[in-house]
């Protein structure tokens, strides 16, 4: 059985400015990822990795992103994904950095391992946060999303922390 | 009787060596041991990259009157090494290409060449 086999690289983009949030694109993602590989891999990395090099899915909000490439060449694009450091969009430049958090071979994979993180992450907000109603706010969600499926179609199962 | 054994090991030299000629068709400033060594590095590095650059490459002997060298490599770099000479194409905005005369994982072999061997 031959076909192409893909490999689905989950990051997130943290960065100390508030405003790079805004900065986070597609395009301007991409361009530095392939910008890092060139850096460090040469000509033929970027050759290697760019055959189905895409961004498959971006969150501005909670900085997700998620980046498909040929399961050949994921090793090459993994290592130089420490090398991103800017993200540039409108003659505007943020420091960042991007941290991996899970490589899958399916966008399902990818999907059901986000959603366990997100929840994670959810409990560790609620522990940090410093007041009254950012904690009622985290409680909300983290009861959202931990109902299970008696009520079907309101406990749709991705996250909604949408501010944080 | 004694036993005969035979014994086979593959990719057991950790280095290779390569024999190669610079062919600068203009005559212009030839390049000494130095600059010779950045312009393999650099080829590496147009190639490979970063990870390509830091492959441990040694110039062993080069002469400048006839430009041709011998390289040591680790093994696992050969591909890499082989593959940066044969894409290089300037020296300085001059053509230039690089030809591989010998290449074998033991240095004592390319002493000897049967290639030019004059009969």
């Amino acid at each position: 059985m031959v076909r192409f086999k893909n490999r689905y690289v989950l990051c997130e983009v943290v960065s100390e400015d508030p405003r790079c949030r805004q900065c986070i694109e597609d395009r301007a993602l991409g361009l530095a990822v392939r910008d890092a590989i060139t850096r460090v891999h040469g000509d033929y990395g970027l050759a290697c990795c760019s055959i189905s090099f895409t961004v498959k899915y971006l969150n501005a909000y909670t900085g997700t992103v998620l980046l498909r490439c040929r399961k050949d060449s994921y090793r090459l694009l993994c290592s130089a994904l420490p090398f991103v450091r800017h993200l540039e969009s409108r003659a505007q430049r943020y420091p960042c950095f991007l941290n991996t958090l899970h490589v899958g071979g399916t966008i399902r994979t990818c999907q059901k391992f986000l959603i366990q993180y997100n929840r994670t992450q959810l409990l560790r907000l609620l522990q940090t946060c410093t007041n009254e109603e950012e904690k009622q706010c985290i409680q909300t969600s983290l009861l959202s999303c931990s109902l299970t499926e008696e009520q079907s179609q309101s406990g749709d199962e991705e996250e909604d922390d949408g501010t944080e | 009787a004694a036993a005969f054994e035979r014994r086979v090991l593959r990719r057991a030299a950790e280095h290779h060596y390569l024999r190669v000629r610079l062919e600068l068709p203009d005559g212009g400033a030839r390049p000494n041991a130095a600059q010779f060594k950045q312009l393999v590095v650099t080829a590496l590095r147009e190639l490979h990259g970063e990870v390509g650059a830091s492959l441990p490459v040694d110039v062993l002997t080069y002469e400048e009157k006839t430009l041709s060298a011998i390289l040591r490599v680790i093994s696992s770099g050969l591909v890499k090494l082989w593959s940066a000479l044969t894409l290089l194409g300037f020296y300085q905005n001059r053509r230039c290409a690089f030809r591989v005369l010998q290449t074998s994982p033991f240095l004592l072999a390319l002493s000897g060449n049967s290639r030019e061997l004059v009969l």
